[in-house]
């Protein structure tokens, strides 16, 4: 579960590029976190992951505090960032087991799980070459191992699906659900509307650092008293707000 | 031609040169911190220049005593030579061919003699930076105390401008060759670790004979006794020296204008030829090393893939990981530590041990007192000196670029990773500590105890150098880079550990003249040692104390 409670953020004094954000990431949920560009999705993330300093509120990942218990609340989660380009000097095998290291994964169990996300991946093969050689979306794909490797009970992912073949795209979203069904949570954000509308159980909408809506797609139509797609309603309440 | 060299050279330059400051910052405190900034490295610059002022005074002071001063003339602009030729060695292979705008710029209808035009602008403009420091300084100090004239002024700038120009087209030219056999190579790496560890050794071959003297002893004593004689020593050094040396010193005006004029036009000639032959070759070689060919798949071995490690050495295995496979990394952060110890030293004693001039020097037995507090501290400052190359603590946050957020997400308290991080810098200081020590040795012979103590100062030295470098790295960290030049070369805060570590040689001979009446040698390189290791504790605890505001800029 991921709370964030008050959550204020300002990069330039007197101008809040977060406004008292309180959002709540149920565990058992796909949640997706959707905004126009410069909304505030990338700093609301870093703030989660404990990349940026929070000016006011706390964060809280399965109950621990980012600001307060910060190395327990990163075990809590595994995080992709919006850029694949990881350490790229450094081979597939290589960057996994650093990973695996860190987080203290045993001989037995790393083997496993190397070889089932790089499998289903289809990157098994390509592993003992460096990274700089992959193309976008092999790199994203080991970035998505990599994060899963510890099996955290939260994902955290900043658009996951960008570089992603189809079909990786699919079974990545066939993940999620699967996480989803042990109780555990993912939470993502993403341009693409189609993947919203049809993975998450919620969604939450930011614009200009203030969460506007959130709620299932279902809600989102009731409320506005609209049977419009999530693209138009999207579009209408981020426009309202300029 | 002209406006798209014009524009690439710009582009290229304002790329490296980015975010300097800091791009997320609020404009006010941007603007307060940018003066303050600037302050520091006005002040930074003037102390640098005063190091330099100071040693040029002396040093033609003398010389004008016996009569040589033009000798002073030829040594500044051979230094100019060597090092311009040295640097540019590492940057050129790096801006030309590593770098990562390539990618951006191939692609781009542009010929390849603009881009080679263009990037030896940029190799150019950053050499200059250290040209006027190295060479207006003392220049300007010897018009004036050669009470010359305004011409003598307008002279040294249009050989400052010109004079540097053929070693960077020399280091360029000879890149420009061993790179076009990169298309034939398959495993790129190796290439281009096998092709610059050879273009260095022919330019350090080069350096050497350019300091090779074959005066004989008859014409040495005749130089010696006709005024400014010593000088013609160093002309035949450097094909352009004698032209840059009759270009400064007024024998008639008509010489000196005829000289500049031949250095002019001679630099133009190599630069039309250096233009046509980056033309023919540079696209053999970038493109060679964009596109590697066919990707081998190596199967994984099974067996050893899979092995957990600690996370001290999984940690600092990534670290070298990263420094040893990316060419720049490795010829900036660690050859240094291997190479400068070995061509100073080796350069320096060379001649002295050898039979030069027809006097046989044996250093060993020239130096009396083995156990002089001034030895002590004179082999200390050389390998402070050498400390200031080492810029693997100085970049260890900016080469991870946006990666370095990397550290705040992972389960590991951040003051454990910048020990991480500071340790390959430690390893490489004691390694080029003992390197010197072991050199100085096999020269010196001296007591192995006084050796010992000498050694242990000096990797104390290494650790505080290396922590206190990771501060200046995380307080100003060069996140955003096309370029990984721009991560060691074009950045100013690499210019911290040369100011910290003159001041700090300035520091140990103020205090060794001070006390080296009443204090034992011994005793005096025990006390250095402990201040070292006390100043490295209080950096550190203050490096814990803070992590979570130096870490504020990684974002």
């Amino acid at each position: 579960m991921i709370k964030i409670e008050n959550v204020s953020k300002s990069y330039v004094k007197g101008k809040k590029s977060i406004d008292n954000l309180n959002l709540e990431i149920k565990d058992g949920e796909i949640f997706g976190f959707l905004g126009p560009n410069g909304a505030g999705k990338t700093t609301t993330i870093k703030m989660i992951t404990g990349i940026l300093n929070i000016d006011e509120g706390d964060i809280f990942i399965d109950g621990k505090s980012i600001t307060k218990e910060p190395i327990d609340a990163k075990k809590e989660f595994g995080f992709v960032p919006d850029s694949p380009d990881m350490f790229l000097k450094l081979k597939g095998i290589e960057y996994l087991n650093f990973l695996a290291d860190i987080y203290g994964i045993p001989n037995e169990k790393r083997k496993e799980r190397i070889e089932e996300l790089t499998k289903k991946f289809e990157i098994y093969d390509n592993l003992n070459s460096e990274m700089q050689s992959y193309s976008h979306g092999m790199r994203q794909k080991v970035v998505i191992c990599g994060a899963l490797l510890n099996n955290p009970r939260n994902w955290i992912l900043d658009e996951p699906m960008t570089g992603l073949d189809p079909k990786s795209s699919h079974d990545l979203k066939e993940m999620m659900r699967k996480h989803i069904k042990d109780g555990n949570t993912v939470f993502f954000s993403t341009h693409v509307l189609e993947v919203a509308e049809k993975l998450c159980d919620r969604v939450g909408i930011i614009n200009k650092g203030k969460l506007v809506f959130v709620g299932t797609y279902e809600e989102m139509k009731n409320k506005f008293k609209e049977n419009k797609s999530l693209e138009d309603l999207f579009l209408e309440i981020t426009e309202n707000e300029e | 031609m002209k406006n798209k060299v014009m524009v690439l050279t710009k582009v290229i330059f304002k790329n490296s040169f980015q975010n300097m400051e800091t791009a997320k910052s609020t404009n006010e405190s941007k603007n307060k911190k940018s003066k303050s900034m600037i302050i520091l490295y006005i002040f930074a610059f003037i102390y640098l220049a005063g190091i330099i002022g100071v040693f040029s005074n002396g040093l033609i002071k003398e010389l004008i005593a016996i009569n040589q001063e033009e000798m002073f003339l030829g040594l500044i602009l051979l230094a100019i030579a060597i090092f311009v030729l040295i640097q540019t060695i590492f940057s050129a292979i790096n801006l030309l061919y590593y770098s990562k705008d390539n990618e951006y710029i191939l692609p781009l209808p542009i010929k390849p003699s603009e881009i080679v035009a263009a990037k030896t602008n940029v190799l150019l403009i950053t050499e200059y930076s250290i040209v006027a420091i190295l060479g207006l300084i003392p220049l300007t100090i010897y018009g004036i105390l050669t009470s010359a004239s305004i011409l003598y002024y307008i002279s040294m700038l249009i050989v400052l401008i010109a004079f540097p120009i053929i070693p960077v087209l020399i280091s360029s030219l000879l890149v420009l060759i061993v790179m076009s056999f990169a298309k034939f190579t398959k495993n790129r790496n190796r290439f281009q670790l096998i092709a610059t560890l050879f273009i260095l050794v022919v330019v350090f071959a080069l350096s050497f004979t350019m300091n090779d003297s074959t005066t004989t002893p008859e014409q040495m004593a005749q130089m010696v006794i006709k005024a400014n004689g010593l000088v013609e020593m160093l002309r035949g050094a450097f094909p352009t020296l004698g032209m840059a040396i009759d270009g400064l010193t007024n024998v008639s005006l008509e010489n000196q204008i005829l000289n500049l004029f031949l250095l002019v036009v001679t630099t133009t000639v190599i630069y039309i030829i250096y233009i046509a032959v980056g033309q023919k070759l540079y696209l053999k070689g970038a493109v060679g090393n964009l596109y590697s060919g066919k990707k081998n798949k190596k199967k994984l071995d099974e067996a050893k893939a899979f092995k957990k490690s600690t996370l001290f050495k999984t940690y600092v295995g990534k670290e070298f990981k990263i420094l040893i496979r990316n060419p720049i990394f490795l010829m900036q952060c660690v050859l240094p530590a291997i190479l400068f110890p070995i061509l100073i030293i080796v350069l320096t004693f060379a001649g002295m041990k050898g039979e030069q001039n027809g006097v046989e020097m044996d250093i060993t037995s020239m130096v009396t007192n083995k156990t002089s507090i001034y030895l002590g501290v004179g082999i200390l400052c050389a390998i402070q000196f050498f400390l200031m190359f080492i810029y693997i603590s100085a970049t260890a946050i900016s080469r991870d670029g946006q990666n370095a957020v990397f550290m705040k997400y992972i389960p590991v308290p951040l003051m454990k990773q910048i020990d991480y991080k500071v340790f390959p810098n430690i390893v490489m200081t004691t390694f080029m500590n003992i390197l010197t020590i072991v050199m100085v040795e096999y020269l010196l012979k001296l007591p192995i105890i006084y050796l010992l103590l000498i050694t242990i100062a000096g990797i104390m030295m290494g650790v505080l150098q290396s922590y206190i470098s990771i501060i200046v790295d995380l307080k100003k960290p060069k996140l955003e880079w096309s370029s990984e030049y721009a991560v060691v070369k074009q950045n100013m805060n690499l210019i911290w550990p040369v100011i910290l570590g003159l001041l700090n040689i300035t520091v140990m001979i103020i205090l060794t003249v001070v006390v080296s009446g009443f204090i034992n040698s011994y005793i005096f390189i025990c006390i250095i040692a402990v201040v070292y290791l006390f100043l490295t504790m209080l950096v550190r605890n203050y490096i814990e104390k803070n992590t979570i505001k130096l870490f504020e800029k990684i974002y």
